[in-house]
């Protein structure tokens, strides 16, 4: 897996305990055109508080382009920015 | 408890600034650790405050060292990173420390932003081991927060911070009383705190050059030369200092703020709308502490970093805007001598209270301005500090609110009482 840390638009719901469950992303590819990947599965999750910033770390499987591929998004809870971390 | 029974763990980050920056570029996909490459923190040379505030070890191979400026680092290291100070990222690594701190112990003194003092005594029952506690709130840190810290420990504050200086980064250290002469000692007498570079030459000229040596000293001889500063410097060469770890922190016996400008104060007008600037904060400040200042003292730094400063008494005290002000001013014309200034600073001291002080017949009601005042600060706590000023400072380039890093927080500086 390759970090991009890229910053995508999300749609997702919340738990009665406020944790936040990602469905579905849409990312900018570089020629401008749009990707929108549903989020099959979500394999793990944790949080993690480096430089005391808490972030969630979502480890997903999704079909990507015809592929079935595991990659990280990051919710930041500081700004309320999603991110796709590692793909 | 008897004191020798206390166990106190010092608490240092490991190039602070740095490795915070390093940690949340990494959270952010950074493909460089700062830590790795020769980096430092480094305020805006544009406005002047072009100096080095932290640095990467690898940054340290190249002699650059904190407070230089940062022409003189780039001369020697031609492809230094350098990145601008985020202070409320550095006031959200401390906090988070802190709280992982308190699961150990309820009394801690944050020393300075960086630095937290704890008392571990009679926690061995509930953590076990001091030294394999440390090594457990070490390796938590860096596995949560992914920074590195240094903890010393000893059974006082001196010896332990002492003790977190050893060998860094990432490591606990002991200095116990019984391990002074072996680890302490041998020490250039300039490692010892309190020692800086008016005091060390003046203790080389006499042949005293590790800590060892000083330490060995008649107290009284010291007492005759330096004054109480020797006996203090002997006692902590001795590791002799029993100070409480502060929870509350040190009673405050002063306040001030100081700014570099942008460009050379050159004439009188400029330099008091630069001090009503810098007394605006200063006043807030005593303001918000609930306290009114007996003293007032300007200070000015020329353009060839010389620096002096003047100070005043107040007929009675106050904490109002435009008395302090106005004495400022008149203290800034008794000394300036009209050379360009790069930085100047006001500071307030003999503190009272400001709910009962003593009036006098001679001064102005001030009543009128306290309530001004009141008014001025809450329009500023809930609009910001730009949502009102004095039209003096329109169009004159200068900020009607100079100085202190951070606008919201207190931010804990460092400070020379243990």
């Amino acid at each position: 897996m390759k970090v991009f840390m890229k910053p995508i638009e999300m749609i997702a719901w919340f738990t009665l305990d406020g944790c936040p469950r990602p469905i579905r992303f849409r990312m900018l590819q570089p020629d401008h055109s749009s990707l929108v990947v549903k989020v099959d599965r979500i394999v793990d999750q944790k949080e993690e508080k480096l430089a005391g910033n808490r972030m969630m770390v979502f480890i997903c499987q999704s079909i990507i382009e015809g592929v079935q591929r595991i990659y990280e998004l990051k919710y930041e809870i500081s700004t309320c920015k999603w991110f796709l971390y590692k793909l | 408890m008897p004191k020798s029974n206390r166990i106190i763990f010092h608490i240092d980050v490991n190039s602070a600034y740095l490795s915070w920056e390093a940690v949340y570029r990494l959270q952010h996909g950074s493909s460089v650790d700062l830590r790795t490459i020769p980096s430092v923190i480094g305020g805006d040379v544009t406005s002047r405050h072009g100096i080095v505030l932290a640095k990467s070890i690898p940054a340290k191979k190249y002699k650059i060292q904190t407070g230089e400026t940062l022409y003189s680092a780039r001369m020697k290291c031609p492809n230094l990173v350098v990145i601008p100070p985020r202070y409320y990222l550095y006031m959200q690594c401390s906090n988070e420390m802190v709280r992982i701190l308190r699961e150990y112990s309820p009394s801690i003194q944050r020393y300075s932003i960086d630095e937290v003092f704890m008392d571990f005594s009679n926690m061995e029952p509930h953590f076990g081991d001091p030294v394999k506690a440390a090594h457990e709130i070490k390796d938590r840190i860096r596995a949560e927060l992914g920074f590195t810290v240094n903890i010393g420990i000893s059974t006082n504050k001196l010896l332990a911070k002492m003790a977190s200086e050893f060998e860094k980064p990432d490591k606990v250290h002991t200095l116990f009383p019984e391990e002074i002469p072996a680890k302490l000692w041998p020490l250039p007498v300039e490692e010892l705190f309190m020692i800086g570079r008016a005091t060390a030459p003046k203790l080389y000229k006499r042949g005293i050059f590790t800590v060892g040596q000083l330490a060995a000293l008649d107290p009284n001889v010291l007492r005759q030369w330096l004054k109480s500063y020797g006996i203090m410097i002997w006692n902590f060469a001795n590791g002799y200092e029993d100070s409480p770890v502060r929870d509350d922190g040190i009673p405050m016996k002063g306040l001030g703020n100081s700014n570099t400008l942008a460009f050379d104060v050159e004439d009188a007008q400029t330099a008091h709308r630069v001090l009503l600037s810098l007394t605006e904060t200063t006043a807030m400040r005593l303001r918000d502490a609930k306290k009114c200042a007996g003293v007032v003292s300007v200070s000015m730094t020329d353009k060839d970093f010389h620096t002096y400063s003047h100070q005043g008494k107040l007929d009675v005290p106050t904490d109002c805007t435009d008395a302090i002000y106005q004495k400022a001013r008149e203290l800034f014309d008794e000394a300036w001598q009209g050379e360009p200034l790069r930085r100047m600073g006001i500071r307030l001291t003999q503190l009272c209270s400001n709910d009962f002080f003593q009036l006098s017949f001679f001064v102005k009601n001030t009543e009128k301005h306290r309530a001004l005042d009141a008014a001025v600060d809450k329009i500023r706590l809930k609009y910001g500090s730009r949502a009102i000023f004095r039209s003096s400072f329109l169009y004159s380039g200068i900020s009607p609110c100079m100085g202190g890093v951070l606008e919201e927080e207190d931010y804990p500086m460092m400070s020379s009482i243990l």
